[in-house]
């Protein structure tokens, strides 16, 4: 249960390990490839068409209401991830009396959760037509 | 120190060699099975059986041309397929590929960082990473099909995170560690979790088809629709980088599917703890492998879901039996009753959703004029 930065200094490595990876295929596909450029090859490839105006339109507001939702489990889960880890350990870091309370706490939050869940859901927020 | 150093090197080095050199071959091995499944012969011009295709196709993403075309965004266009491939082999980090022991064993290291305690919660989040390098590479593009791609993919995305987060935390409060290891050894000694929590391996495996992008959940790369989706832009060793990521990630979530539900290297009967490491690493490797041929095989098993249909799966289906997995492990839990009572309420649940969902289906058929209906098929 210690916390011991040491553990993680593999992955630091691994990381520069990755990055010099990645640089060094990108680069060396830029060296090694050939460059013969012409104007239609660098159109944009929308199947043969001439493209028509910038692809960077506005889009459809589902997407920002699946994001927001997303948010809000997403967040949800990041509360229950300390929990389940404390709870019911070999060696209990929660007092005993205590952990009764905190389950139906939990029970609770998980349940105002699911509230939330249908209230978007009759709102229609996963309607996709 | 510096040995352990050294072993660290060593380690992080032959991983990401075999993972490459496994990558080619297991794109070998899909056309191989695609052929087979839609009784072809598949590739066999290059080498005996086709076995030096992997080379050959790793040459040509060297040697093709690269194409900026006019309008990307020189930066982001770059930084997408680095994003996109950093992210998937980042998250084996802390994933064990073979048999692992607690505490770490000083004779045989499988792990690239063992001991990590945030185990899988590191694993999800810079898994969780690679939507950026998706949606960027579908906004530097300045191509409609790759935003449009980029934007499907993101909403699935993370749409899909919510259930396998939430369908991991049951096994979590057994194991009590976020520690891959100790789930493992957790495992080892009270079973395997795919038998006490059927109903949570099904939701995990799921939300992973999906989050690797494979089919029946590949959306954002429907080619009849987007053609290449956020990568039709890419060329020579960028696509290649977008395309080493998706199969990495699928080598990942491979091991996660076996180190937290099948029990790692754990075989009751076979390889037992006091088996020799060969055996050990033999069953997991085993384990591995049949769950990526398991995913070659589903993908010409099921046909392409509609985006619509794609969505309501998580947000209706996987999301709220989650939730109830969750509760029904919690009360379990709390209670200390038996775990035997885990299984039938992972299938009475199962059930239950069938049977809701066939008798009040959550998107009424639509019903067309009938001078259409023939039209509209």
């Amino acid at each position: 249960m210690d916390f011991d930065l040491a553990t993680y200094y593999p992955i630091f490595i691994y990381l520069l390990f990755i990055l010099a990876f990645a640089g060094g295929a990108m680069v060396a596909a830029h060296i090694i490839g050939p460059h013969r450029r012409t104007a239609v090859k660098l159109m944009p490839y929308e199947s043969g068409m001439d493209p028509i105006g910038d692809a960077r339109h506005r889009f459809d507001v589902k997407f920002y209401l699946t994001a927001i939702l997303f948010l809000v489990f997403d967040v949800e889960l990041l509360f229950l991830y300390p929990w389940a880890v404390v709870a019911y350990r070999q060696e209990p870091l929660l007092p005993a009396e205590l952990r009764r309370i905190v389950f139906w706490e939990i029970l609770a939050f998980v349940i105002s959760l699911f509230v939330a869940y249908i209230y978007a859901w009759r709102k229609g927020v996963f309607r996709w037509r | 120190m510096d040995r352990s150093l050294l072993i660290t090197i060593l380690t992080i080095v032959g991983f990401m060699a075999v993972s490459q050199g496994i990558i080619a071959y297991l794109i070998l091995l899909e056309r191989k099975i695609a052929a087979w499944v839609q009784d072809r012969i598949g590739p066999n011009r290059v080498g005996p059986l086709g076995l030096l295709q992997p080379i050959a196709d790793g040459l040509k993403f060297l040697f093709k041309e690269e194409v900026f075309p006019t309008n990307v965004d020189r930066l982001l266009f770059v930084l997408a397929p680095s994003i996109a491939m950093i992210t998937a082999l980042l998250a084996a980090a802390v994933v064990p590929f073979g048999p692992t022991s607690v505490p770490p064993s000083t004779e045989y290291q499988f792990v690239i960082a063992p001991g990590t305690d945030i185990g899988i919660l590191f694993t999800f989040a810079v898994g969780s990473l690679a939507v950026y390098g998706i949606i960027l590479g579908g906004w530097a593009s300045n191509n409609k099909y790759s935003f449009l791609g980029a934007l499907r993919s993101s909403a699935q995305l993370i749409s899909y995170e919510i259930p396998m987060g939430l369908s991991v935390v049951g096994v979590v409060l057994y194991a009590g560690s976020l520690n891959l290891e100790r789930i493992v050894q957790q495992q080892v000694e009270g079973g395997w979790n795919v038998v006490f929590q059927p109903l949570a391996f099904l939701l995990f495996l799921t939300a992973v088809f999906a989050e690797c992008n494979r089919l029946p959940f590949d959306l954002p790369e429907a080619e009849q629709e987007l053609v290449g989706g956020y990568h039709t832009e890419y060329s020579a060793m960028k696509f290649a980088l977008f395309f080493l990521g998706e199969y990495m990630h699928m080598i990942t979530t491979s091991l996660m599917l076996t180190v937290v539900f099948w029990g790692g290297w754990y075989f009751p009967g076979i390889s037992t703890p006091t088996s020799h490491v060969a055996v050990k690493f033999i069953v997991f490797i085993a384990k591995v492998v049949a769950f990526i041929v398991f995913y070659m095989l589903i993908r010409w098993t099921i046909p392409r879901f509609r985006f619509d249909q794609l969505m309501s799966m998580a947000w209706k289906v996987l999301i709220p039996l989650a939730i109830a997995n969750l509760v029904c492990v919690m009360v379990v839990r709390e209670f200390e009753l038996s775990h035997w009572l885990l299984p039938p309420l992972s299938i009475a649940l199962i059930v239950g959703a069938g049977v809701v969902s066939f008798r009040w289906p959550a998107a009424p058929q639509r019903r067309m004029p009938a001078s259409l209906e023939p039209v509209a098929r």
